[in-house]
């Protein structure tokens, strides 16, 4: 098993003081400093090309980004590996959310396979074996793209695009997981039929807090499922939603009363030692990725983080 | 007495993700930092009217959370019409539009803009009107012709629906130093105004101060900012790739007073022509945007208030 430290912990979707100086190259310099002193050596880089429509390339998250600041992936991973990421990049992920605004299914389809397939791509250039796809985008906007359709039939075209990456992710020696958010149509156990319309090289991400706020027991998912988890995600919460917040256009931060649903590693209730148990006895040399995503405090996280890895391994 | 300058603020929080948060005190216990101040709109209309502002101007990229949480432009407007506020604005890129066969395509796009601010009861349509100019400049006559055409459709439909069409040009915009005058002369004034960018003209290599003297008649309002680069930035950068936000955190903007362009003289101009309508502030890269606001209407209301208000 080895750990790795997700970058998604540095919010640029939501408004936070000093939140600017996150949309500059030498902000993530210095990340990738602070993220070695708290003694992880391989990140995960949310694939959001977002930030390449404005001409952000100071946030490396895509391959245009890398191209545009280290002109090539392979000389950002060496850069990486020269400012202590010594072990580069393990894990891609890409919510194609940002894809569904249009409300066109066509449109959606053709924007998330594509980044998909250029994440992929990315992926091999970078030495990272394994890439994670949010299986659908939040419910609200699922909805939109459904319209007059049905739900069978929306995720029978998704599955249809998870094929064809299923087959470039094969080709190019990666490994396609997918990741189910609480907010998405296939959220908790939900996931587990999917699975039968996609080829088996697909793979599962087990995301602690997103399955314990669907209701399902993390370690549960992990002892039934082990055979098909391609990588675990460490996320940690202490929400319970009561209200169907993840029926809500912004899930993530609950209507009906204000929460951070995705707290810093042991800061909420999800049962790691249990879970660890699990991956130990079920899939040993699955990557996990701690991930207090959305940080208020990027520094504060990173070094709890190393805390939480340091006792939990105890 | 009225002032004949109403401040709006451009708005650059990035997604809000609350309309109103109730457990304000809890939500604050959860971590007992400032985040939970700058997260929902209920807040942040306060602070645009506690710091002098009767309007905000929206930016397109939020429309699809804002209406998520709210429902209907008219709901929000009608939110933030409770908190004192009106929408001035809204910014709009009319990307591809040096593109002859984009033309209809671009056209619809900046008409649907305009339906999208009447809906919230808006006045300005501040639009880019085109691409940066990495990837897509020198233009030609024709590409020129091309944008000013498309800006004089939508202007012509802005006018007939009451809002109007302000040219906003970013100093890395495709029209540039060597055209941006002359994108201006080509489009037609009846239908087609300018909001003028002060920190933006300046740093395209322009005078402030005769661009104002010069194109006064058409100026419907201003984003107006500061820079402490005011004596312009040099072509390699202007014309290089994604070069509005710097590696080395280096800004090109700041609030007003806080830079070094001639603001007083501005203001005597401004003042002598009779100026009247909204001037939105825009503090696009500032730290920390309450603090932004307030020392920018602190600025505008003390300092230049002395002479014009």
């Amino acid at each position: 098993m080895k750990f790795c430290f997700s970058t998604e912990v540095v919010d640029l979707d939501n408004q936070a003081p000093n939140r600017n100086k996150r949309e500059s190259k030498y902000f993530w310099d210095e990340l990738n400093h602070l993220i070695a002193a708290g003694g992880f050596t391989s990140i995960e880089v949310p694939y959001e090309p977002k930030w390449d429509f404005g001409g952000r390339s100071g946030i490396p998250r895509t391959k245009r980004s890398l191209a545009v600041k280290f002109g090539t992936v392979s000389s950002y991973v060496t850069y990486l590996k020269e400012n202590g990421i010594t072990d580069g990049i393990a894990c891609f992920h890409l919510n194609p959310g940002l894809f569904a605004s249009s409300g066109i299914l066509p449109m959606f389809l053709g924007a998330a396979g594509h980044f998909a397939e250029e994440m992929i791509e990315t992926a091999a250039e970078a030495g990272c074996g394994i890439v994670t796809l949010s299986v659908t985008p939040t419910y609200y906007a699922a909805q939109k793209l459904i319209g007059e359709g049905s739900e069978e039939e929306f995720l029978d075209a998704v599955a249809g695009m998870i094929s064809g990456l299923a087959a470039k992710a094969e080709e190019k020696g990666v490994v396609l997981c997918l990741k189910n958010e609480f907010w998405s149509l296939l959220r908790g156990e939900k996931i587990i039929s999917f699975l039968e319309k996609v080829p088996a090289s697909v793979k599962l991400d087990a995301d602690t807090a997103n399955l314990r706020i669907a209701g399902v027991s993390p370690e549960k998912f992990i002892r039934e499922n082990a055979d098909r988890i391609g990588v675990v995600h460490f996320t940690d919460t202490a929400f319970e939603d009561k209200d169907e917040a993840w029926k809500s256009v912004l899930p993530e931060f609950p209507p009906s009363i204000a929460t951070k649903v995705f707290r810093d590693m042991g800061d909420g209730t999800v049962d790691f030692e249990a879970v660890l148990k699990e991956i130990k006895a079920s899939c040993p040399d699955v990557t996990v990725v701690i991930n207090p995503r959305n940080s208020y405090d990027i520094s504060r996280s990173i070094l709890r983080s190393r805390w939480f890895c340091d006792h939990i391994n105890a | 007495m009225e002032n004949n300058i109403r401040l709006s603020h451009m708005s650059h929080w990035k997604t809000v993700p609350y309309k109103q948060i109730d457990n304000f005190r809890d939500f604050y216990y959860e971590d007992k930092s400032n985040n939970c101040y700058f997260m929902d709109w209920d807040r942040i209309l306060r602070y645009h009217k506690a710091t002098g502002y009767d309007g905000i101007e929206l930016a397109p990229w939020d429309l699809s959370e804002i209406l998520g949480l709210f429902g209907t432009p008219a709901e929000y407007t009608a939110f933030a019409k409770d908190h004192g506020i009106e929408i001035s604005g809204m910014f709009h890129g009319c990307d591809d539009s040096h593109i002859a066969a984009k033309h209809d395509e671009v056209v619809a796009a900046g008409k649907q803009a305009v339906d999208t601010l009447a809906a919230f009861g808006g006045k300005h349509l501040n639009t880019c009107p085109g691409n940066n100019f990495y990837g897509n400049g020198p233009l030609d006559d024709e590409g020129l012709k091309n944008i000013a055409s498309c800006l004089d459709e939508i202007g012509e439909y802005a006018e007939a629906n009451g809002i109007q069409v302000g040219i906003h040009n970013e100093f890395f915009c495709v029209t540039n130093k060597l055209n941006h005058r002359k994108l201006i002369e080509l489009t037609n004034p009846k239908y087609v105004h300018y909001c003028l960018d002060t920190a933006q003209v300046a740093l395209m290599g322009d005078d402030l101060i005769d661009f104002y003297d010069t194109y006064k008649e058409r100026i419907c309002t201003f984003h107006f900012k500061d820079t402490a680069d005011s004596e312009g930035v040099a072509d390699e950068i202007r014309y290089a790739q994604d070069v509005e936000i710097c590696d080395d955190g280096h800004r090109w903007f700041w609030e007003p007073g806080e830079g070094t362009l001639p603001m007083e003289e501005l203001w005597k101009h401004i003042r002598d022509y009779g100026f009247k309508g909204w001037m939105t502030v825009e503090d696009d890269g500032a730290p920390d945007y309450l603090a932004a606001m307030a020392l920018s209407t602190y600025y505008i209301r003390q300092v230049l208030g002395k002479i014009y208000r």
